[in-house]
């Protein structure tokens, strides 16, 4: 079959292929989004059908995997109370500090989201690695920003902007991209009471990629292997508050400044194999706290 | 080459690459099927069919892996239209200029070909995304780290996509006939070569 033969118009595609790749995304973003969700449309029937396969071949990586489903499903239920227990607390207590200062008055937070369960069509690896392509879009109600959970309470990233129609990407937390994330570690409950007991602790993480996140901390009194670390972060949605990043892994010393604390966190779930995620889909109107959920620079922060 | 069938083999192959070839991931590491495509078009096909091959898939490619930006409440992903072309571009061209002193007709050369095609689309790649970070993007877009980590990452990636190709290489061979490549079939000769059309 007959193509384009000219070694003229190849330089001349070569060169337009050359300006093109010098070009800032400001430039190619009104319009590479659209043209890249049509290219890959004819893909996604073939591209589902061949993630099915995958998850024959290799099973994804989910919570209470092998349980019952009834089990399972209670212990999601149980998982997404305890997210939203945990939210609540955090938001009493920037509330009772608010209360302190009395700085103004601030619109009550009601949920503000509702859930999206969606499908992870795409991880492919190469260049850039790392999102993940999911199968719903704004026309869902899908924004960026919007938080990715699994299991009820764990979060494993947030949608970034850009999207399509019927396709959003999902940055993951442990995406060296994502910048500093805020956290609260809660050391377990031991005993009866223990729940309120515990004092939690403020941690900066910086996620290194493979599930981790490494923080570091003034002292390393209360923490140990195994407590749980919750987001945090004032600049990710309200929803995502209080959603369960991950356990601390190990304790350590800084080879730098053997005074401070070195933690490592792991994500308990792995989202390069995760095949279903729910968004948390935010209701416009509904619990929005002014201030919240804005990033401003994203994650140059 | 015929174009009706590159086309659809390469929507199985990019389909393969992203949702299935991660169930094959091995510390990280996520061997892929297009650089086989590029590498055994590229022993086979003419030199301007294979370029504009190379730049086809790495369209594709490039709708595939969007970059990060900055966005308002969250980092933007944003497609970026042309490295990939111009590193699919480099890779098919490191198989063309080899070919020559390569048994081409057997199943490791068409995996050495791949490690190669591999090997030079990533370098070409992170040179290109090397640059942008200069002014352009201000996350690199070949993710996290240092660009020596992503090229040390990427050689892995090459090796194992290489030895991952020999099965599907052979399966490829197998149909070399039907692909009418410029440059390969039954029995091949200069006369041949000019009822192909100049494709």
């Amino acid at each position: 079959m007959p193509f384009v033969s000219s070694r003229r118009i190849l330089v001349i595609a070569l060169a337009g292929a050359a300006l093109l790749s010098a070009l800032p995304q400001s430039s190619q973003s009104p319009w590479s989004g659209t043209l890249a969700a049509d290219l890959w449309a004819p893909l996604v029937p073939g591209a589902s059908a061949l993630a099915w396969v995958r998850d024959r071949i290799r099973a994804p990586s989910e919570p209470y995997q092998g349980l019952p489903e009834d089990l399972r499903s209670a212990r999601e239920d149980r998982d997404q109370l305890q997210g939203e227990l945990d939210a609540r607390q955090l938001r009493v207590e920037e509330l009772e500090r608010e209360l302190g200062e009395l700085s103004g008055f601030r619109p009550p937070d009601r949920a503000g989201w509702q859930p999206r369960r969606a499908t992870v069509v795409e991880r492919g690896g190469g260049r850039p690695a790392g999102l993940l392509g999911i199968d719903i879009g704004t026309n869902q109600g899908v924004g960026e920003g919007d938080p990715v959970v699994i299991g009820g309470n764990q979060i494993i990233g947030e949608i970034a902007s850009g999207g399509a129609e019927n396709r959003s990407w999902v940055i993951p937390l442990d995406d060296r991209r994502c910048g500093r994330i805020d956290a609260i570690v809660t050391p377990q409950a031991s005993g009866k009471g223990g729940n309120a007991a515990r004092q939690s602790m403020l941690v900066q993480l910086v996620p290194q990629g493979n599930r981790t996140l490494v923080g570091e901390l003034e002292t390393l009194a209360g923490v140990n292997p195994g407590d749980s670390v919750l987001l945090g972060d004032a600049g990710w949605r309200p929803a995502a508050q209080g959603m369960r990043i991950g356990v601390v892994e190990s304790v350590g010393k800084l080879d730098a400044n053997p005074l401070r604390g070195r933690i490592t966190v792991r994500m308990e779930s792995d989202p390069a194999r995760v095949t279903h995620v729910v968004v948390k889909v935010r209701v416009p109107g509904e619990g929005q706290p002014q201030g919240q959920g804005a990033r401003g620079a994203g994650a140059a922060k | 080459m015929r174009w009706w069938i590159f086309i659809p083999v390469m929507a199985l192959v990019l389909s393969l690459d992203a949702a299935l070839m991660p169930a094959f991931a091995i510390g990280g590491h996520v061997p892929q099927l297009w650089p086989l495509l590029l590498a055994f078009v590229s022993l086979y096909a003419s030199r301007s069919a294979a370029i504009w091959a190379a730049m086809i898939l790495g369209f594709w490619l490039d709708a595939m892996h969007p970059a990060l930006g900055v966005g308002i409440d969250a980092p933007r992903a944003v497609v970026v239209f042309g490295p990939h072309v111009l590193a699919c571009a480099a890779g098919a061209w490191c198989v063309l200029e080899t070919r020559a002193w390569l048994y081409r007709r057997n199943v490791l050369t068409v995996a050495f070909s791949t490690f190669n095609c591999a090997l030079l689309a990533s370098l070409a790649f992170i040179a290109i995304a090397g640059i942008r970070g200069l002014y352009a993007d201000p996350f690199p877009l070949w993710g996290g780290g240092s660009g020596g980590a992503a090229v040390g990452s990427d050689v892995v990636d090459a090796l194992y996509s290489a030895v991952i190709a020999i099965l599907p290489a052979w399966g490829l061979q197998s149909t070399l006939t039907v692909w009418g490549f410029a440059t390969a079939g039954p029995r091949f000769a200069g006369g041949n070569r000019m009822n192909r059309g100049n494709d």
